[in-house]
């Protein structure tokens, strides 16, 4: 594995390290995980339900969230202290792919492509439109790699689906991230289209030796593609593992929790004023934790 | 009851138009141009920043709230009383007409950029925010160019009504077509009142088409 000596994380710490963390939306327990760590380098895969909290991760891992208690540290911050003078700094290091990719569409791919520098290029002289030669050079590299050679100058609303997809993940490799969180980034693909755009940003992550985290309704492909599963189910975790030892016994468990749930929230909805019951509180659940 | 054919004798008095006037009313109305263009650009560029503090969407409410209060002030002080003003300030001539379009035009621009700016994808701002861009950074990335259809249509429809509003500013002596309107008006001359109407007519029709190819080219 590379190793970027360029930069200035100390690779010995994890690049995310969660402790104690609950999320509460209103009264709903989004999130509960006693701890989970990220190596520099691993690619890992957050397998579960719809609502199992695989986003609310990846938002609180960006920094989006706050988390209702417990501590977050992001490649030695926090990420969503905005007050803080790394703020900034730990944005740039950690590149969000989002399910809607989430492009300017009046802009061309090379423009969107660039936005991925403003981190790092002067910010007055941005304000004009102005970027450094070699970034340009270096957006138009990055848009060969994903293989969008010549398309550079069409608008991204010209753009299909699939090439959306490969311009968001050449815009997260413009940002030269340690860490790339991706949230369900090829659920708006056809299965096939999934694959392929699943293999290039593995295959672009694994060249630069970034850390990849990304979530997926797919087991099979994050078997294939993956050095480390993450099951959560109901916002607790279920499996913590290599993708070997992923079994069936472990997929139904991730997605059990889907059917207990929805099974439980019709019952709820009956008119019987219950609090929802969340992972902390379910005792099957609680016993698989690491 | 008699008020009918005597409108109608009155507009009989408009033809034949005195074409002698031509020279001085184009020169003029050319001059009304120039105070509509240079005012307009004047709001737009002090419009913008303006626009930004006032959308919610990106400036926080106590920065948003008192500007929107501003901007209310300003559209609420009619466009002849920016002109007086402007005229005893800086005196006669052009260029204080040119500062009471633009103060005019600002209360209206920026409302109307403050209300497009809110409709921009908030999904956009925070993908481009996320990239570790500043605050301007991500205005001018992320949400500018959502906007720009919708700017320059709002802007170049200002142009054409600060047109028509900068050839009534020569009554107050703020320079422009609007002195001669006063002149021939109050003097009867009203042949070369219809020149001046024609001129009007012919700048405001270039105006609006320009505005309509100007709107198509921008999406």
């Amino acid at each position: 594995m590379i190793v970027r000596l360029d930069s200035t994380f100390v690779h010995s710490q994890p690049v995310v390290r969660l402790e104690g963390i609950h999320v509460l939306f209103g009264r709903t327990l989004a999130l509960d995980l006693e701890t989970l760590e990220i190596e520099a380098g691993e690619r890992v895969f957050i397998l579960g339900h719809s609502g199992s909290g695989k986003t609310t991760l990846s938002r609180l891992i960006k920094g989006r969230l706050k988390p209702s208690t417990g501590d977050v540290q992001v490649l030695g911050g926090d990420p969503a202290a905005r007050e803080s003078r790394d703020h900034r700094t730990i944005q740039r290091r950690v590149a969000m792919i989002d399910q809607e990719f989430h492009l300017v569409p009046r802009l061309t791919a090379v423009g969107n492509v660039l936005h991925g520098c403003l981190g790092r290029v002067s910010p007055w002289k941005s304000l004009f439109g102005w970027y450094p030669p070699k970034e340009w050079q270096k957006a138009e590299e990055i848009l060969e790699e994903v293989g969008l050679e010549g398309l550079g100058d069409r608008r991204v609303e010209t753009l299909s689906g699939g090439q959306r997809q490969r311009v968001v993940i050449a815009r997260a490799l413009m940002q030269e991230a340690d860490l790339i969180l991706a949230d369900e980034p090829v659920s708006a693909l056809d299965p096939e289209l999934a694959e392929d755009a699943l293999e290039l940003l593995v295959e672009c992550v694994a060249r630069r030796g970034v850390t990849l985290l990304v979530n997926l309704h797919q087991p099979e492909l994050a078997r294939r593609f993956a050095s480390r599963l993450v099951g959560l189910a109901n916002g607790g975790l279920v499996y913590d593992g290599p993708p070997d030892g992923f079994t069936e016994d472990d997929a139904e468990l991730v997605y059990r929790g889907y059917r207990k749930e929805s099974a439980r929230r019709r019952e709820c909805d009956d008119g019987a004023e219950k609090s929802v019951e969340t992972a902390a509180s379910h005792p099957d659940l609680r016993l698989v934790r690491p | 009851m008699s008020s009918g054919p005597r409108f109608a004798e009155f507009f009989t008095r408009l033809v034949p138009p005195d074409w002698s006037a031509t020279q001085l009313v184009v020169h003029s109305a050319i001059e009304t141009l120039m105070i509509a263009l240079a005012g307009t650009a004047l709001a737009v560029i002090v419009s913008l920043p303006l626009g930004f503090l006032a959308a919610s969407n990106v400036s926080p409410p106590w920065v948003s709230q008192p500007t929107r209060l501003f901007l209310g002030l300003i559209r609420s002080i009619p466009l002849i009383i920016v002109a007086l003003l402007c005229v005893s300030a800086v005196g006669l001539g052009p260029f204080p007409g040119m500062l009471a379009i633009a103060f005019h035009s600002v209360g209206m621009l920026s409302k109307f950029y403050a209300e497009e700016f809110e409709t921009a994808d908030e999904g956009i701002l925070s993908a481009v925010q996320g990239t570790g861009a500043t605050w301007a950074q991500t205005l001018r990335y992320g949400l500018f160019p959502q906007s720009v259809p919708q700017v320059v249509a709002f802007s170049v429809y200002r142009l054409e009504m600060n047109f028509r509003d900068a050839a009534v500013l020569g009554l107050v002596g703020a320079g422009g077509i609007g002195y001669y309107i006063q002149l021939y008006v109050r003097g009867f001359q009203y042949e070369k009142v219809a020149v001046l109407l024609l001129v009007i007519i012919a700048v405001v029709t270039v105006l609006d088409q320009l505005s309509f190819w100007v709107r198509r080219w921008v999406r």
